[in-house]
């Protein structure tokens, strides 16, 4: 099988069963998806990261689950590259080391998002 | 619950727990306060939804030279209006809107990951995200377009937008006919997060929306 997933499914297979209007329709599958949701936007808000940069980490998580092998991929689960974007730029910009400045602390003042 | 949801308890427990460590951290260290989450989704979750899109789209509906700027420069049109703050920010920043007409279809998709226009439409249904949608209205938008029930000759053209992190896109989907002497507050009612994504037209009068 290809990595590609583009290739995977089948044409005829129609869309899958969460594929309905308005109504009943669920944002999040789970409590955890909705907290890491929030958790990203909020740090992004309060100008700990540009959005942007959340963004290319979560394309960069993705791109990597579609180019692995397809039996190292497992079920798609859209949060679970969220949570892995999510980490890993929280580790990048230091925001739990000891002496990591805070957005409003820093030199030339804070960048908003807003 | 359908089979989607029948995730393995300890692959959906550890995503659980891996979010749940993180903030406990950035509120034990002082980054975020116990609030500061809740906030930002209640905002999101009053403020950012699809009743935003609905009001643009009704106004152009009646209004076809506020209509003719939206499609100019759709962040500018669209504060003209009087919607919640933070319209701008939190991506409303690129936000640009593409009109339905007759001979043209329009669709809005995201090849790599959900770039959605929030402010607008409120977050996006969970098939959207899917690989194999994003792939299948990638490649053959007709065909996918028929499966959902929207109907298209075929002279009409059907033009594919791909939402990126510079642009947002949304759909301003054509007047049902038969809605003359409607409101623009009952013509609101007729637009859906679909039809605002173009996956499906806006509602016929007294079909319902909701």
């Amino acid at each position: 099988m290809s990595g590609d997933h583009d290739d995977d499914f089948d044409p005829e297979a129609g869309f899958h069963p969460s594929c309905v209007g308005d109504v009943g329709r669920p944002d999040f599958d789970a409590p955890w998806q909705r907290r890491a949701f929030g958790l990203a936007v909020a740090l992004s808000e309060f100008g700990h990261y540009p959005w942007e940069e959340f963004q290319q980490r979560l394309i960069g998580a993705i791109g990597a689950w579609q180019d692995a092998p397809s039996d190292a991929e497992g079920r798609w689960e859209y949060y679970e590259h969220w949570v892995a974007a999510l980490s890993g730029l929280v580790d990048d910009r230091g925001l739990l080391e000891p002496g990591y400045v805070m957005p409003e602390d820093r030199e030339g003042g804070v960048t908003h998002a807003r | 619950m359908t089979e989607r949801f029948s995730y393995p308890d300890d692959r959906e427990a550890a995503s659980a727990a891996q979010v749940r460590a993180l903030e406990a951290l950035l509120i034990e260290k002082g980054v975020i306060s116990g609030q500061t989450v809740d906030k930002v989704l209640g905002y999101f979750e009053s403020e950012m939804t699809p009743l935003n899109g609905r009001r643009i789209v009704a106004r152009a509906w009646v209004d076809p030279a506020f209509s003719d700027r939206l499609v100019a420069d759709t962040p500018k049109a669209v504060s003209e209006l009087d919607l919640p703050v933070g319209m701008a920010g939190a991506e409303g920043e690129h936000l640009a809107a593409v009109r339905n007409e007759p001979g043209v279809h329009n669709v809005v998709i995201c090849t790599l990951c959900s770039c959605f226009p929030w402010p607008v439409l409120g977050l996006p249904p969970y098939w959207y995200k899917d690989p194999v949608f994003r792939a299948r209205a990638a490649r053959e938008p007709r065909v996918v377009l028929t499966e959902l029930g929207v109907p298209l000759d075929d002279d009409t053209e059907v033009r594919v937008w791909d939402s990126s992190g510079h642009s947002r896109w949304f759909v301003v989907p054509q007047r049902p006919a038969g809605t003359d002497g409607m409101t623009e507050d009952e013509l609101a009612e007729l637009v859906t997060t679909e039809a605002m994504m173009g996956v499906a037209l806006a509602a016929a009068p007294g079909a319902g929306t909701r």
